[in-house]
């Protein structure tokens, strides 16, 4: 102390700074993401952007790495009884961020939640339906019958995370959202949240994992692109996810900055009305007026449509190569990818041929809607589609609309054509079920079929390899519904993404081929100078 | 500064117009904007002759074309002066027909309101008592909105589209002629001949729109040009936001909007060019719109 007193003010000023230096650069990490939170109820809207800030705040049975593999989360183990039981074993210890403990009522509980969910406009029931019977053995042994054999179930009850039974029994998607109900197991817990805006979080220091590296994080939601780099750039943010495609070559070069990409399991398609037999709203003929039987049920006039899309010039010019054109649902990667269904090159003359056959010579109008705001150049896509419509006959108007318009209209079934995306799992029945599968909303099948497709042949087949447990059986099964559906042009996919984020040099990122920014990926590289 | 007489010049009649149109040609300044105003005005109304590409017409625009540097030669041979935005759109037709656009809203938008505000600021002196107080009342209510968050409510609330963003610009704007209008209508109402006008049992539409009216329309004038260059900027302020129009046929601010993505990637001509364009229209209606007061305005008079 002595020795100290006359270096009382140098001793302060190094403390300071050691503190500051420890709040500044050690400690708090602030994210910047493109596509806004819509809620924080694990349970509410199946959407990217909720599943990583869920995955920051509650936790799964089961979870996915950055490749898309299964390994434990709350089950330390699990295996197959018989075709149609499943026992995960849990892992003891575990407390929500409020101290309660983590037991297999709790697992029941959060089951039974799910498909009660009011208003939910993508519902997550779609993974809980299959399970018919919970049997608690003991509070750390569950067992899940179902009614078919159902191979998928470690990877479907990744995307269910589990809610306390004590907490949660009454809780509200209101109350998660306002931040009192989000309590879970995750690494994180949320301080505070603004819609649309920012949330902010804190460790949580009882967490039962590795713990995350920072002890406070921010998300905040920058939806438009060029807002996002400049916030980057000044240092306002410290990494940013869906960089705009027009800035990665720049960002690459910068000294300052790092980039990481990989190919993602995101597919951008076109989804056509199919749920009209009369007149569908936004196509008319030439003079304006409605066209009886709908168009696009035919589907010689879908695959035109599709035929006319030149998806490498997209990929090339719009997306400046961080996408790779697509004819089907997965990329090479996935399991139940069809290597013979490559994309088409375009061909509008063959196009033109095919809706005259089905007596559109003169073509006919069309609105081609989509988000501005959700997917990387989503609106320049919709237009660069629009010219390549336009020029086999069909006449484009493009409407461009922010997200959360858009896709309420969508789910309504209110358009036409449109364009959206969507976040496969990396297993071929995920899509089948959720975009192409007739939707049911008691199978909890066909949740983002947006168009309402709907074939027999499909359903039957997407049954059926939900029901194999063999893994190279199951596969062919959905290589052929895969077919199928792209041979009746179900969907016009159009290129699956490359994820890419930037941050800041001396920050690493674990990326992750599903897209989502999380906090307990960021890790600093080496020691901050 | 300029010689009022010019001995050279033959003597000439000085009419009304002429002593306005010499009055206005004091300013340089002003005369430039007058040309320059001129060129756009011309230049938006011979856009479909002039362009060298329907920007509008999805079937001319070709991806393959995008962002090429002003003076590059696209797929079909067409020279872009300006170069071209992301969806190879040659900007200088693309401009031309968003001046179109701009100067359409912005004088639309203007007319409209001038009507209504000149109207109801009328009817508010005219009348008085109730009726003036609750118009004033209105006219305060209106201009302590923003105009911009105004605007964007109500495009939120009737959708995208030239004609609905006329109508927000005509719902923020009519107030400030309602409020001129009213104030020199005032002073007029107290005059001697209106209140002859009065004596003669003259009817009141008439004693407003022959006696009234004419007597407050130069303040009105000078409001108006300048609440023109204003709502140019708001609907590119709106459309910039993609508010606007719709993105197929891009106005001024739709088309700085697009580039503005590709600025740090250093292809600035996407969001530059239309800026200039922008910035000259409001500059030239904005130094027109300040001589005209001048001249106009009987106070300011030598």
């Amino acid at each position: 102390m002595g020795e100290c007193a006359w270096t009382a003010r140098g001793c302060a000023a190094a403390a300071l700074v050691l503190a500051g230096f420890a709040t500044a650069s050690g400690q708090s990490l602030t994210l910047g993401v493109g596509a806004p939170v819509t809620s924080l109820d694990p349970h509410y809207h199946q959407l990217s952007p909720n599943t990583a800030v869920a995955e920051m705040v509650f936790g799964a049975l089961t979870q996915t790495d950055a490749k898309a593999r299964i390994i434990p989360d709350l089950a330390e183990s699990w295996r197959a009884i018989d075709e149609t039981t499943w026992e995960f074993r849990l892992r003891r210890g575990v407390r929500f961020h409020n101290g309660s403990d983590f037991t297999a009522e709790d697992v029941a509980f959060t089951l039974e939640r799910v498909p009660n969910v009011p208003n939910s406009p993508s519902s997550y029931a779609i993974y809980t339906r299959p399970i018919r019977e919970v049997q608690i053995l003991d509070p750390y042994t569950i067992r899940f019958r179902t009614a078919a054999p159902y191979p998928l179930m470690p990877r479907d009850i990744a995307q269910v995370k589990m809610l306390d039974r004590q907490t949660h029994a009454q809780a509200t998607t209101e109350q998660f959202n306002a931040g009192i109900m989000a309590i879970g197991t995750g690494p994180f817990r949320v301080s505070s949240h603004r819609n649309g805006e920012r949330i902010e979080f804190e460790r949580f220091d009882g967490y039962y994992g590795t713990q995350p590296h920072w002890q406070r994080a921010t998300l905040r939601m920058i939806t438009n692109d060029a807002a996002r780099t400049a916030a980057l750039l000044a240092g306002d943010v410290d990494i940013i996810d869906q960089v705009p495609t027009s800035d990665l070559a720049k960002l690459r070069t910068d000294q300052r900055l790092s980039v990481a990409e990989v190919t993602g399991l995101r597919i951008i398609f076109l989804s056509f009305d199919h749920s009209r037999v009369e007149a569908t709203p936004f196509v008319t003929d030439n003079d304006g007026k409605p066209i009886s039987p709908n168009p696009l049920k035919d589907p010689r006039v879908r695959r035109a449509l599709s035929l006319a899309i030149d998806r490498a010039a997209i990929t090339e010019r719009i997306m400046e190569g961080s996408a790779i054109p697509s004819a089907q649902f997965l990329p090479e990667s996935g399991f139940g990818y069809v290597p013979t269904l490559n994309p088409a090159k375009a061909d509008p003359e063959a196009a033109r041929r095919l809706l005259a056959e089905a007596g559109f010579l003169q073509g006919f109008r069309i609105t081609l809607h989509g988000p501005n705001d959700r997917y990387p150049n989503d609106s320049r896509i919709i237009q660069a589609v629009g010219q390549m419509w336009t020029r086999i006959g069909v006449r484009t108007t493009i409407e461009a609309q922010p997200w959360a318009t858009f896709i309420s209209r969508a789910a309504r079934q209110d358009l036409s054509s449109f364009l959206i995306g969507w976040g496969t799992s990396g297993e071929g029945t995920n899509p089948l079920r959720n975009l192409v599968a007739t939707f049911d909303r008691d199978k909890g099948y066909g949740a983002s079929n947006r168009g309402r497709y709907s074939n027999p042949r499909v359903d039957a087949l997407t049954d059926a390899a939900m029901r194999e447990i063999d893994d190279t059986k199951r596969e062919a099964i959905i290589r052929e519904a895969t077919i199928i559906a792209m041979d009746d042009t179900a969907i016009a996919p159009l290129h699956i993404q490359r994820n890419a984020w930037a941050m800041r040099r001396g920050l690493a990122l674990d990326a992750r081929v599903d897209e989502l920014t999380r906090a307990q990926d960021v890790t600093p590289t080496g020691p901050a100078r | 500064m300029s010689a009022v007489l010019r001995p050279s010049a033959p003597p000439q009649v000085e009419t009304p117009l002429r002593r306005f149109a010499s009055q206005f040609a004091e300013s340089r300044l002003a005369l430039v904007g007058l040309v320059v105003f001129v060129a756009i005005v011309l230049a938006a109304l011979l856009a479909p002759w002039l362009a060298p590409q329907n920007p509008y017409d999805l079937a001319q625009l070709d991806i393959m074309d995008g962002r090429l540097p002003p003076g590059s030669v696209g797929a079909s041979g067409m020279v872009h002066w300006l170069g071209t935005d992301d969806q190879g759109r040659d900007m200088l037709s693309g401009i031309l027909y968003g001046l179109r656009i701009s100067l359409m809203v912005g004088a639309g938008s203007a007319l409209v309101a001038a009507l209504v505000g000149a109207s109801l600021g009328m009817l508010a002196a005219y009348a008085g008592g109730r009726t003036d107080t609750l118009i004033m009342r209105l006219v305060d209510l209106q201009l302590s909105f923003p105009a911009i968050l105004a605007a964007l409510m109500i495009l939120a609330f009737l959708g995208k589209g030239i004609l609905n963003v006329v109508i927000a610009l005509v719902v923020v704007e009519w107030a400030y002629y309602a409020r001129t209008v009213r104030g020199s209508a005032l002073v007029e109402r107290r005059r001697e001949y209106i209140e002859a006008a009065q004596c003669l049992a003259l009817p009141t539409g008439r004693i407003i729109f022959r006696h009234l009216l004419p007597n407050v329309l130069p303040p009105l004038i000078v409001v108006g040009t300048m609440q023109v260059a204003r709502a140019i900027a708001l609907e590119a302020t709106l459309s910039f936001l993609g508010l606007g129009v719709p993105i197929t046929e891009p106005s001024l601010g739709l088309l700085i909007a697009n580039g503005y993505e590709y600025m740090l990637s250093g292809k600035y001509w996407i969001s530059f060019y239309p800026g200039i364009a922008l910035l000259l229209t409001i500059v030239s209606i904005n130094l027109v719109g300040d001589q005209l007061r001048d001249v106009i305005n009987p106070r300011l008079q030598k």
